[in-house]
């Protein structure tokens, strides 16, 4: 548990989120920190392009799920290499915040478009909808 | 020069808006010249205008609610009235103009009454419930509240220089896109709006901030008053709503200034995506309001009833479920469109449930009744009158969660009827609740009860008058926003109505007697000891009004309901605590900051709304200005001396000795336990007596995570555009595809840029943290550089597709895509422009603490540029591409 002394001196059991542990892990660990963000980082990238660029190697319905599993991914490696957020006492705050708004925008995109989609198939105009519904 | 701005927009022919606009003007000259005359500028300037005090803020919240409920009124009685004569004719309103009034009266009875009324309250009241000194940011605050009063300003300008918006408070496309609405009525509406909501959000973060981290010691999550409760849930719902509104509103004002095509009826826009996405701000909205209202009438009734809330924690769990499914039930706003079977079936399930928690609350409150020594007085009579009318307009909610009934009664009166319901039995009565509880803390004396009792009578029997009937029509089939109509069997009902309108007008103006009585009579009426009401709270610890510090020494909390122990004990003891050890303290110093910013943000707004365009870049530069200024400022705070508390203090200690001794004849003290039975509910169970909370969090942790929460509500407005770039990526309209105008070479470059502009902003931030000048400033420039190349690389991607007539005007594919990734792009910029400013700082004050809080949080802002990129460079180019 990381404790921060504060104005009055006191003890405070938290931390800012993007704060390193500045006062134990030297300047050295903190570069070290940063350059393995960036190579996995650059690494899933990489990666990405890889998967977008039509290899035969994946499946290609299966395309933008690696995407986007892939881009999940790589934020995770921002998040926790770059931004310092960490599964520490001293974050919770710091990371049930995140929780709230990852919850947040995963519902507003996969709301919209479960909303959406059934919109545009049921309200389809009737010459598509005879198409759509032959067998 | 002018842009669109004529004489024409003078409604010289219309003696209504006309005649309107020249009697408020001339009494706004009248108080202006007053108070010129009275010499009191100078006053108000330091008291009130650049004041940061929450108290004062609160207050200036209040009263703007309580002149803008006067304003909202005014629509509604006259669309009552009529509405009461229009059978088979036209009335006295003309269409167009009872079209910008029913818009008006929704518009400014739920930004400008009801969220200001609320975000007073809290602002009063929760850090004074928390037992603190203030809340995190002080100055924000103040800027919160002078936007919301710009836009309370354009709003109201609409009146007399132009129109309003004729298209209901939600402004649904396609009738508010440019085609169909092509005057300057829907602009207000969005910049007011805009404006305001920015406001809104800084409220959010700042009290988000305040509740989580700054808290007197031992003040644990479950110590906190519910009221805090509810505070926190509210302002976690703004953060997270907030940013779909500003950017549905966002894409709307592109469609109509830029020619995009979000919403439009051609080139691939979708008028239903608009809908989606201002539902899904605008249910939590309605919990914005209500939970707040809620965390009143728990102060009210447990205080009125003189027992602990019942079921406290299954109070904090029901309102945390809200918080969360509120979030689950958008869509029956929009039932009827054709959304079909399961997705009905599902949010009309989801509807259902979150009556539940509400559910829970109502007994929980009628248990805290029960068996207690209930005192009537007006705060109580709101309070049972809410829980009557509450449950009626819940129940008739969720039979309006029923897909079928809903497609009966959507769009009818009985739909209007509803809200109404749950809006004036809710969140109206819990700011009247609230405005007559908490009065004498803000100002030292109480409010006259006999006056209050006659608003109270005839706001509720004028309420039921007023809308019961509307229920009936709603169920004979007249639907909302009629001009005229030619049913002969619904006029009856329409009378009553409007004569249920003329009794609340009564209510209204027992309210304003009441108060003009009250000054009056104010020193017969004084509170002396600051515990009026015999209360629970913190808030009644300290006197009425209270100091500027709120309280000389923090409280010690050691239990639940920590005022109540402390009294209690003292009470038995007949003594007061030991005179305390005061230190000095350090308070923050006025500031100008949000009263010119907003000055800065009407001139913006404005210009705007009437294509003013040179004065729009005046207004931005000016807003920008202001902040830098504030940003450079070298004296933040002022001491108070130790001996200046003791002093103030010792005042408040003698008054509180009479209430000691018992000679305060309204206080009755009660045993500790109601019922004398059972475990002492204030007990520490084990531990230290503290829970383990040390006060409030240094200054550091505060500015990061009130900018952390920030930046989620950043993610959020980025998800609204990716929702919209989701569902709209393949209406290409016959123009161009992503596989035609993506260059995935300018892509992988952009990516590399950004990547390694991240990294040496992470070296920037270690260098400064062993404060090293030199590289800081190198870490920094190489950022700036490489952020510079991304932005110029964007430019030229962007000028390319232009040149090949590929711009947002052409689909709606395209008008996504410019917007998502341009909207990237404008924080980039932004992104430039801070850190410039910051480099100059760093360079000419060297590490000081403020900057460097700063440079944490431009660190955490770059980063999470790098984020939503992540999210672009895959999803939008990668994807579009993918074979």
């Amino acid at each position: 548990m990381t404790m921060h002394g504060d104005d009055n001196g006191e003890l405070v059991e938290d931390s800012a989120p993007g704060d390193q542990d500045a006062g134990e892990a030297g300047t050295a660990d903190g570069i070290r920190n940063y350059a393995i963000g960036l190579v996995l980082a650059a690494g899933l990238t990489v990666a990405s392009f890889w998967v977008a660029s039509g290899t035969d190697l994946i499946y290609s319905p299966g395309v933008a799920m690696a995407l986007a599993a892939l881009a999940i991914g790589q934020m995770g490696v921002h998040l926790a290499f770059f931004l310092h957020i960490t599964t520490g006492p001293d974050n919770i705050n710091n990371v049930l915040a995140l929780a709230f708004g990852v919850l947040i925008v995963g519902i507003v995109i996969a709301g919209s478009l479960w909303i959406m989609y059934h919109l545009n198939v049921n309200m389809m105009p009737a010459g598509m909808m005879d198409m759509h519904t032959q067998p | 020069m002018l842009g669109k701005l004529t004489w024409s927009a003078i409604p010289f022919n219309q003696p209504i808006p006309l005649l309107t606009s020249i009697l408020v003007i001339l009494a706004m000259l009248a108080i202006l010249a007053w108070v010129t005359v009275k010499g009191h500028w100078p006053y108000l300037w330091r008291d009130w205008i650049t004041s940061v005090d929450h108290k004062h803020i609160g207050i200036m919240y209040c009263l703007l609610a309580l002149v803008m409920l006067i304003r909202g009124f005014a629509d509604a009685i006259m669309m009552r009235g009529q509405q009461a004569v229009a059978l088979h004719g036209q009335g006295f309103l003309p269409p167009e103009h009872f079209d910008q009034i029913f818009s008006a009266h929704g518009t400014i009875m739920i930004f400008f009454v009801a969220m200001p009324f609320m975000i007073g309250l809290m602002n009063v009241i929760v850090p004074l419930q928390l037992g603190v000194r203030d809340v995190a940011f002080p100055t924000f605050n103040s800027v919160s509240f002078w936007l919301t009063a710009s836009a309370v300003l354009l709003v109201n300008a609409s009146l007399f220089i132009g129109e309003f918006a004729q298209t209901g408070w939600l402004v649904y496309p396609p009738l508010s896109e440019l085609k169909f609405s092509p005057g300057v009525g829907v602009d207000y509406y969005l910049w007011a709006i805009q404006i305001s909501g920015i406001g809104t959000l800084l409220t959010g973060i700042n009290f988000v901030t305040t509740i989580l981290k700054v808290r007197a010691p031992g003040m644990t999550y479950t110590r906190m008053p519910i009221f805090c409760w509810t505070a926190l849930a509210a302002n976690l719902l703004i953060v997270a709503a907030f940013p779909i509104l500003t950017a549905s509103l966002g894409m709307l004002l592109l469609d109509r200034y830029l020619g995009f095509h979000f919403f439009t009826t051609d080139l691939g826009g979708n008028p239903m995506m608009y809908i989606n996405l201002i539902w899904a701000w605008g249910h939590p909205e309605v919990y914005i309001l209500i939970l707040p209202a809620f965390g009143v009438f728990s102060e009210v009734i447990s205080t009125f009833s003189a027992k602990p809330l019942f079921g406290y924690r299954s109070m904090i769990i029901a309102t945390m479920a809200i918080c969360i499914l509120s979030f689950m039930v958008w869509l029956h706003h929009f039932f009827t469109m054709g959304a079909g079977a399961d997705v009905n079936g599902f949010f009309g399930i989801m509807t259902m449930i979150i009556a539940v928690p509400t559910g829970v609350k109502i007994f929980n409150w009628l248990f805290t009744m029960w068996a207690g020594r209930v005192r009537f007085e007006v705060p109580m009579l709101w309070a049972i009158a809410f829980m009557v009318t509450f449950v009626v307009g819940g129940m008739t909610g969720v039979l309006l969660a029923v897909p079928p009934a809903d497609f009966v009664l959507h769009n009818s009166l009985f739909l209007v009827a509803h809200f109404h319901n749950v809006v004036i039995g809710g969140v109206l009565f819990g700011a009247f609740a609230g405005y007559s509880y908490w009065f004498p803390k803000a100002f030292g004396f109480k409010l006259d009860e006999r006056w209050g009792k006659a608003a109270f009578g005839f706001w509720l029997v004028g309420f039921y008058v007023a809308f019961m009937p509307l229920y009936v029509l709603g169920l004979e089939g007249m639907t909302r926003r009629m001009q005229h109509y030619d049913v002969d069997r619904w006029q009856p009902w329409l009378l009553v109505a409007a004569a249920g309108a003329v009794l609340i007008f009564a209510g209204i103006g027992c309210q304003a007697i009441q108060l003009v009585v009250s000054i009056r009579n104010r020193e017969a009426l004084r509170d002396h000891t600051g515990d009026p009401w015999d209360g629970r709270t913190l808030e009644w610890s300290t006197s009425s009004p209270p100091p500027e510090f709120n309280f000389a020494v923090m409280p010690d909390v050691t239990g639940d309901e920590a005022y109540w122990t402390m009294k209690q004990r003292a009470i038995e003891e007949r003594r007061l605590t030991d005179l305390p050890n005061y230190k000095a303290i350090e308070m923050p110093n006025n500031s100008a900051t949000g009263f010119v910013v907003s000055f800065f943000a009407v001139v913006t707004g404005f210009a705007l709304i009437w294509h003013i365009w040179w004065m729009v870049i005046a207004g931005l530069a000016g807003a920008f200005a202001t902040f830098v200024v504030f940003a450079w400022r070298d004296h933040s705070e002022h001491e108070l001396p130790a001996s200046e508390l003791a002093r103030i203090d010792l005042l408040r200690r003698n008054a509180r000795i009479d209430l000691v001794e018992g000679r305060e004849k309204h206080i009755t003290p009660v045993k500790l336990v109601a019922g004398g039975e059972g475990e002492d509910p204030h007990k520490v169970h084990g531990g230290p007596p503290d829970g383990g909370h040390k006060g409030p969090a240094p200054k550091r942790i505060l500015t990061g995570y009130g900018f952390w929460i920030f930046l989620l509500s950043d993610f959020i407005i980025f998800a609204g555009f990716y929702a919209a770039y989701a569902v709209l990526s393949h209406a290409t309209a016959g123009g161009p595809t992503p596989v035609q105008l993506f260059d995935l070479k300018n892509v992988a470059l952009e990516t590399a840029f950004l990547l390694l502009s991240s990294f040496a902003c992470g070296m920037a931030m270690l260098a400064s943290n062993v404060r090293n000048m030199l590289w800081t400033q190198v870490g920094y420039l190489v950022t700036g550089a490489l952020g510079l190349a991304f932005l110029i690389l964007e430019v030229t991607e962007f000028a390319h597709m232009l040149a090949q007539g590929a711009g947002p005007d052409r689909s709606a594919f395209l008008s996504a895509f410019f917007a998502l990734v341009g909207l990237h792009g404008v924080h980039v910029t932004i992104g430039l422009l801070w850190l410039g400013t910051m480099m100059a700082q760093y360079w000419a004050k060297g590490f000081r603490a403020d900057i460097m809080r700063r440079g944490m949080c431009f660190a955490l802002f770059w980063h999470a540029l790098d984020i939503i990129w992540v999210g672009i460079f895959t999803n939008v180019y990668l994807l579009g591409t993918a074979p």
